[in-house]
Order: structure tokens, then sequence, then C-alpha cells
């Protein structure tokens, strides 16, 4: 099943979703005002109904993304807690810790006396949903699956947190940034890429995710096909298909150039030309984070994968583009070396036909 | 005790063999990618002809350098483990033991977790930095083992049930000490430790490890059978064995020394691979009788044969994603050690 790309019809069903469902809220919220403390009525993305008191002063972030997401949304003063991976931006580490992620201490969060918890399916587990939901600690979960759904959870988020506006601003960035990069790319063929979590063994990412979704928005498509989220690969299927990029995220363990170099030494690896050619790209780990950050990742993997789609085009839109980077992060991928623009091109051509048929 | 001939050992071993060959053909044919037989049979020959310059297909490629180095590979771990197995039920005088019962695989798992920790910030070159993990491991297990064997000492000389106790709770505390490192260090680098405990022969190596492991085999092994024949006395009780004059306390070290060192081997390169080192020895006994002289040759070969059809399995069941081969032999194994205890009992 090939998930849709985001374009401007599917945004706007977005905003109509996200229009009916604000008059709910507003309605509800009205309705219990009437006697404190305040409720309001929710579903979650999990479908679960959650009753949330009003107003929102003090939240948990039990997920990275969820707190990249509050920060995105300006709300990092209402972020009483969050958890020991939460790293980004370097202002959440210093928000009181709760735990890990997967075994977050409950005491720790009830101590903090949140009005709501924000969790997201995919990363935290049910029974720390249920343990909260036993001491009356409402929490709200969050579960995309595609970079569309990251988006409209974005807004769906700032609505329940009563902040409208920063989340349609916030969307509306992200939205404008994927398609000034899907003109960009236009019709250029997909680069076929091996998205790799772990070497030895094997591990890469499902076509479910929005981790290939993600791939998909940067020109790059997956050579996996696997409706596991995190399958074990085999070599000989990577051998035979002859992805043209490997494709690193920087938290893998250590440096993915030597990475690359020590699966440069090993029989297995030797056969697959993309090791062999040293053609690879690294990107930020906000790639494997639904947040708003992720479109930085996407746009630093098209720039590696499609090096031409962004010189050929006049000065000054480089110049917009390096404005809407910070620094820190254009660094992350100056110093990888990707293949001469020409080459890695033809070889794309070549392959790019096998892919149509696929 | 009755005598060996040549002629039954030598007939037993090549049944097996001639298995084992029939078996490394299904493995080489079957996989992600489909191979013909006569493309297969033409490539092995230009390989035995040693013209394997003339292989240019990617498909031969294939085979050369990831299908046929992964058979080899389970080959050796397989046979690895079965000797050691069947060593380690012959000198715990114990029908349960298996390879791992003396923890050496946690102390595997947890030099290869802090292996994997520091790897990125040593500036190692990249084919050293491709086998820190292994030799992490190997290391660790031979900690494991020395550690647990002087656990295992009561008045200067190897006690069976101290031994035994004394490797399981080794283990315990080792593995513990697998789940401490896993939860508090950053997750991302230890994601793949999950799958390397449960057993993998997917790791890619460079010709001169499976020298290495070779060498290290038929070393053990060799140690092993040299002691056969006391082995066999000892079934039979440490005081009788002893009686008889055999060296009990020379045996135990030197048997238990190449048992666990085989251990170490297989373990780090493929992880933990349960059961094979438990069922196959059982399995030759029930066949080919409980001598050692022909136990050990046979349960090397039975071994490398129920790894390899395990490894053919874990890579073709769900194609083009892998299984754990630990996950099939254990899910083969349990009901099939179930059955052979039943059996025993009845």
């Amino acid at each position: 099943m090939l998930l849709p790309r985001l374009h401007p019809a599917a945004f706007a069903v977005l905003v109509v979703f996200s229009c009916a469902a604000a008059p709910s809220h507003a309605q509800s919220g009205t309705h219990s005002s009437a006697e404190p403390p305040t409720f309001r009525e929710v579903v979650d993305e999990t479908g679960r109904s959650i009753r949330i008191p009003q107003p929102v002063r003090r939240i948990v972030s039990l997920a990275p993304s969820l707190t990249e997401t509050l920060y995105a949304l300006g709300l990092q003063d209402r972020l009483v807690g969050d958890t020991d991976q939460c790293d980004y931006p370097a202002d959440a580490q210093k928000k009181t810790k709760v735990g890990g992620g997967i075994n977050p201490s409950v005491e720790v969060i009830a101590s903090l006396h949140p009005d709501l918890v924000l969790v997201t399916k995919s990363y935290n587990r049910p029974d720390t949903v249920h343990s909260l939901e036993e001491l009356g600690i409402a929490s709200y979960a969050t579960d995309p699956h595609t970079i569309a759904d990251i988006i409209s959870s974005v807004k769906t988020l700032a609505h329940v947190l009563d902040l409208p506006d920063a989340g349609a601003s916030v969307a509306e960035d992200m939205q404008h940034r994927l398609d000034d990069l899907q003109r960009r790319l236009g019709d250029l063929p997909p680069k076929r890429v091996l998205f790799v979590v772990w070497t030895q063994p094997l591990i890469s990412t499902g076509q479910h995710t929005f981790l290939a979704d993600a791939l998909r928005h940067a020109g790059a498509v997956s050579i996996v096909n696997s409706s596991q989220d995190w399958p074990q690969v085999n070599l000989e299927e990577v051998a035979k298909l002859q992805p043209d990029f490997l494709v690193f995220a920087e938290s893998h363990s250590g440096d993915a150039s030597r990475e690359v170099e020590k699966l440069a030494t090993l029989p297995a690896w030797k056969i697959v030309h993309a090791v062999r050619d040293r053609r690879y790209a690294v990107i930020s780990d906000a790639v494997n984070r639904p947040a708003p950050r992720i479109v930085s990742a996407i746009e630093e993997l098209a720039r590696q994968l499609h090096p031409d789609a962004f010189t050929e085009k006049s000065g000054d839109t480089k110049r917009k583009t390096e404005k809407e980077n910070p620094p820190s992060r254009s660094l992350a991928f100056a110093p990888v070396p990707w293949n001469q623009p020409h080459l890695s091109h033809g070889h794309t051509s070549v392959t790019g036909g096998c892919l149509c048929g696929r | 005790m009755r005598p060996l001939t040549f002629r039954k050992l030598f007939f037993q071993c090549f049944i097996l063999a001639v298995i084992l060959f029939f078996v490394v053909i299904v493995a080489l044919k079957f996989g992600a990618v489909p191979v013909s037989l006569y493309a297969l049979g033409r490539d092995l020959l230009s390989v035995l002809l040693g013209r394997s310059s003339q292989i240019s297909s990617d498909y031969g490629l294939i085979i050369q350098n990831i299908r046929f180095p992964r058979v080899i590979l389970a080959i050796i771990v397989g046979a690895s483990l079965s000797v050691a197995g069947t060593s380690f039920q012959a000198l715990l005088r114990n029908p349960l033991a298996d390879p791992y019962i003396l923890g050496v695989s946690f102390g595997a798992g947890v030099t290869a977790v802090l292996g994997l920790i520091i790897e990125p910030h040593l500036t190692l070159p990249p084919a050293l930095a491709a086998l820190f993990t292994p030799l992490c491991a190997f290391l660790g297990a031979a900690a494991t083992i020395t550690v647990v064997y002087f656990l295992g000492r009561r008045q200067g000389q190897i006690d069976s049930n101290t031994l035994l106790l004394g490797g399981v709770i080794t283990g315990y505390f080792l593995s513990a000490i697998i789940v401490f490192l896993m939860s508090t260090v950053n997750s991302s680098n230890t994601r793949g430790v999950v799958f390397w405990l449960m057993g993998n022969l997917s790791t890619s190596f460079q010709k001169s490890v499976f020298w290495f492991l070779a060498a290290g085999f038929f070393l053990a092994t060799g140690v092993i059978y040299a002691s056969a024949n006391d082995l066999n006395i000892l079934l039979s009780g440490e005081k009788e064995a002893m009686h008889l004059g055999v060296d009990v306390r020379r045996v135990r070290f030197v048997v238990y020394v190449a048992a666990s060192l085989l251990t170490g081997l297989a373990v780090s390169v493929s992880g933990a691979i349960g059961y094979v080192g438990l069922i196959v020895p059982h399995i030759m006994r029930l066949i080919f009788g409980s001598d050692h002289r022909t136990l050990l040759p046979t349960a090397a070969l039975g071994g490398a044969i129920a790894v390899v059809i395990a490894d053919t399995l874990a890579r073709i069941v769900v194609a083009p994603n892998e299984l754990p081969v630990g996950a099939v032999t254990a899910v083969v194994g349990a009901p099939l050690f179930i059955y052979l205890l039943r059996r025993r009992l009845a």
C-alpha cells in the first residue's frame, strides 16, 4: 500500500477535519465551565475518550517527539516534566526527569501534579497509561503513521491545549517547507535507499512507518518492503536490489562514515555497490521522531540525495534555505561525502527504471 | 566396553557427512534470492577448481560472499555447540546440561554490550572495528569460564554440583547486568544486542575469522576427543573412574576448558543459539549409543546439520526478512526435548 503524498488537497481535508473538531471542544468546554473544576472531553488518536482538566497548566511529556512538539508550539513553560531521552532542544534536558519513556516513574509523574500527560502509542507502554488512569491523571495519546499524520497530530494537540493558532502556524510552516521541497524535487526519479537502523544484524524500517513516509518526501524510496515496523532484512535481498544509497540517522552507534568503512571490510557487505562506492547519507536523529523537526531531517536527506535539485537554483534561494536551517544542523551534513552528482545520477536513472516496475 | 572398530566409526560419520552435504546444498540453493541448481553447481565447481574469479554474476557473488560463508559459520557453530553440550553432559553427569548452563553466553553478552558502547569512542582501523564486538564477547566468555571454574572448585578440584550451581547463578547475575546496561545506557547503541542475544548467523566476517574459528574448533575438539575414553569411564562414577586409574582432576579441567572455549567461540560469533547443544547429543546417543569415541564426532556432524537446517529456515520462512536463528532452534528444540524426556520416563 502506498501512503498518499501530502499535497494541497490533503491539507485542505486536514483543515476541515480540525475545524470540525474545534467546535466540539469549544462546546464541551463552555458546557462544563458552569461547574468548577472544569473538564473538557476529547477523543485522542487511539480512540480513547478522556477528560482533561481546564485550563491545562502543567504538562508532562513521555516522548522526545512530544517534548519537541511542545517547544515548537511555544508551550515550554507549561512543560513540567519529561523523559531521559528528551534531549532536544537543549532546554528540555533541564526539565524534571520522570525516567525513561519505556519505564517512567509514575510516582515522579504524580508528584509533579500534571493536568495532562502526553504519550505516543508507538513509544510508550499501555501499562503506563493504565497506571496514570488509576491515579486519575489524564493522558492524551498521539499515534502518527505518516508525515501528514504528524502535521495533523500537531494541530489537533494544539487544539486540545487551547492554542489553535500556534498549531496552525507550526503545521503551515511544515507543510510549506514540504511543498517547497516537492517543487524542487519535481518529478526526479526517487533514489532507492536502504535505511539502516542497525548493521549486524541488518535492521531497517518497514513500509507503514512515518520513517518510510519521510523517505518518500525526501525523494527516496526504501528498498525494504516489509509490513513489520523494524524488520531484520536479509543481506542477499540488499545485494540483489542494490540500493543507490544507504541512509543513516546520526544516533546510530558512532560515526556513520566509520560504520561504512567497517562494513566495506566484510565480504557480505563489499558486494553492495553503495558500500563499495561509499554512497551514503547521514541525517539528523530527528528523522526518528514524529515531531515538527522531522521536516528538517527530510530536507537534509533530499539535499544529499538530490544535490542537483538544490544547486541549479539561483543564489538567493540557497541563502534562504540556509537561514531556515540553523548552522548546527547544516554542519551535520556538511562533512558527508556524497558521490559525484553526475555519476550517482546516471546510476539512478538505470535502476530507476526497475523501480517503476516494482 | 565394546571395542571400537574404525569401520563402524567411519560408517556412522560417513552417513552423517553425506546428510550434511545435502543439507548444505539445500541451504545454498534456497534463500531470499533464487538460484538454479545448475548455476549453483557451476559456481561451486569453479570455486573448487580455484577459479572463483570466474564467478562474475551478482548471484554468484551473493552465494560466494553471503550464503556460503554463512553456511560455513552455521556448521562451525553447530558442531561447536553440540560437542560442548556432549562434553558438559558427561562432565557434570547431568543430561540436562547445555553449553550455556554455566553462564558463558551471558558473560559474552555483557562484554558485547560494553563493546558496543565503547567502540564508537575508540578510533580503531575499520577491519579491527568490525571484529571488536565478537572479540569482546570472546573475552567475556573466557572471563566467565575462569570465574565459574574457581566458583566450582571444592578442596582444590571441580565439584559437579558446585560448578553447576555456581554457573547458573553467575548466569543470572550477568543477565541482570545486561538488563541494567541496556536500560541505563542510551538505547540506540544497544538495540542490536537484543537480536544478537537471540542468536544470529547473519553477521559477516573476514575470511581470517573462519580460519581462526575452524582452528579453535579442531583444537578443542581434539583435546576433548583425546579424553573420550576417560569420559566413558567417568560416566560410571568418579570413585570408580579413579580406581580404574583415570586422573579425574586432569580430565575435568581439560574437558571443562576445551568445552567452554568451544562455547565461547560459538557465542562470540552467533550470540546464544539455544537447544542445539542439549538436543543433538541426546538424539545421537539414542541412535549411536553413548560411547564418547563415536558420540563426539557424530554429535559434531549432527550439530552442524541441525544449525544449517535451522538457519536455512530462519532465512526463508519470512523472506526477504529473517528470523533470529535462536528462535527457530527454540521452537523446534523445546517440544523435541520434552518428547525425549517423556520417552525416557516411560
